[in-house]
């Protein structure tokens, strides 16, 4: 199927969840940018706004008083909003001014030696093979390693970690069954509040130098987190730190995968990685969209949108807008000179873990090109992507075998 | 110092920290990520207005502006 066959220009709709648009969203991106930029989600009438140009993307996610992240509507299992995700200023501030500086670049900065360390024993394990399940092997246990460190949470529960945050982004259920998906999401939340009570206990007992025991021990505003404050972070942290990374080095290396001029570039020019990063980021934010919920009635584009509406803004859209990145805005264009992405959204939520997010994408993209410069896609491999952040299932990888 | 000058609207800076990324020399980081301008009243050196111009350019929150 053509992913922009998933835009219905005479219905004002679309459709991004289908696993055809996960794998090649620029297609839809456009169509939906040209012919629809502000589109309801198919099969909902009213009331579910797709907003894809790049100034609107910009604009509400710099109005969170018009698009509110307050989201409680949306089902993902939680029992309150998750925390900073779904909490307004002037709220949000007060957590992102506790939580930031333990994920500011001079609090991070002191990773890239251990990242780099992990990430060349993960190479080791498959270099002399000649070949590899890049997911399996690299782009899972890379930021899931680097995430249980920084939290302090065991590193043999990983799968448990990795079932959750499965259940609530993707739950394995039959296509369409919502009720299974909300059946499952509950339960899953359920079992999170139950186990990170337990985590909880533990660093009130038991303090230490890892985050969870940082939102224990601190305070906001002269006051310590509640329990429940402390579970909604730690709900939103499994989501966030498990899932995005991975999916980030999924949709960059099956690219450079696939396109051998790229990648030598980076081979050739290793100080051009930090660019690199970021147009991987623009071109295949994974993550491809973000919600918002209307608070006052707006306008955009004609649209009238009214309190309660859902809002999907398409990241994915925005950063590939001819609008804002000129003609070669589809293209991988490691002189590009201006690029203001919105990969980690923008505005008051941008990503907390940007800056983590950021070194470890920089240092595997370094490790990975030092290693093994010349890999390719596995013959005849088909890659599935999941909608909504775009993961690959497997992403199997041949070069030539290095010994270690 | 050049006659260029750089100024920041800390309300608009939520710390995608490009500025910092691009250009060290002017920019840096508070414990927040949020940018800081190191440099005294904001103007720039001699040698660093390409940089300047790039980092301002690259601020998805347009919290930057320049003054020639």
């Amino acid at each position: 199927m053509d992913p922009a066959a998933a835009v219905y220009p005479e219905q004002r709709a679309a459709n991004p969840y289908l696993p055809e648009v996960a794998a090649d969203p620029i297609p839809f991106y456009r169509r939906l940018r040209a012919e629809c930029p502000i589109a309801n989600l198919e099969g909902f009438a009213e009331g579910t706004h797709i907003i894809s140009r790049y100034e609107d993307v910009k604009f509400a996610l710099r109005h969170p008083e018009i698009f509110s992240s307050d989201l409680v509507a949306v089902d993902i299992g939680q029992d309150r909003p998750l925390i900073p995700l779904q909490i307004d200023p002037p709220e949000h501030a007060k957590y992102r001014r506790l939580m930031d500086p333990f994920l500011g670049p001079s609090a991070i900065a002191y990773l890239d030696e251990e990242t780099r360390k992990l990430a060349n024993e993960l190479i080791d394990a498959f270099a002399a093979r000649g070949s590899c399940d890049f997911h399996a092997e690299f782009s899972v246990p890379y930021p899931c390693t680097v995430f249980l460190q920084l939290t302090g949470l065991p590193l043999e529960e990983l799968g448990t970690f990795l079932r959750w945050k499965d259940n609530i982004i993707r739950p394995d259920v039959d296509p369409g069954d919502l009720d299974a998906a909300q059946q499952l999401r509950r339960e899953t939340g359920q079992a999170m509040y139950a186990y990170f009570g337990g985590v909880i206990d533990d660093r009130l007992a038991n303090p230490g130098e890892d985050l969870i025991s940082r939102f224990v021990h601190g305070e906001v505003e002269g006051r310590t987190l509640s329990r429940e404050e402390i579970l909604d972070i730690c709900y939103l942290f499994i989501l966030g730190g498990l899932d995005t990374v991975t999916a980030t080095l999924d949709c960059s290396i099956a690219y450079l995968a696939q396109h051998h001029d790229r990648r030598r570039q980076i081979v050739e020019r290793p100080e051009l990685v930090g660019a690199a990063v970021e147009e991987l980021l623009r071109l295949h934010t994974p993550v491809m969209q973000v919600l918002r919920v209307v608070a006052t009635e707006y306008e955009m584009n004609g649209v009238k949108m009214k309190p309660g509406d859902h809002v999907m803004l398409m990241l994915g859209a925005a950063d590939t807008d001819t609008e804002e990145f000129g003609v070669d805005a589809e293209d991988f264009a490691l002189d590009r000179t201006v690029n203001r992405h919105f990969a980690f959204g923008g505005g008051p939520h941008r990503c907390l873990g940007s800056h983590l997010a950021r070194l470890e994408l920089r240092v595997a993209l370094e490790e990975l090109h030092r290693r093994l410069p010349d890999y390719a896609l596995t013959d005849g491999a088909e890659l599935h992507y999941s909608p909504g952040i775009r993961e690959i299932a497997h992403l199997p990888l041949v070069f030539e075998p290095v010994a270690v | 110092m050049s006659a260029m000058r750089v100024t920041l609207d800390a309300e608009a800076c939520v710390g995608h920290g490009r500025c910092y990324a691009l250009a060290p020399d002017i920019f840096s980081a508070n414990d927040q990520g949020h940018c800081v301008i190191k440099t005294d009243d904001g103007l720039i050196p001699v040698g660093s207005e390409d940089r300047a111009h790039q980092a301002v350019a690259n601020c998805p929150e347009g919290a930057l502006r320049l003054e020639e």
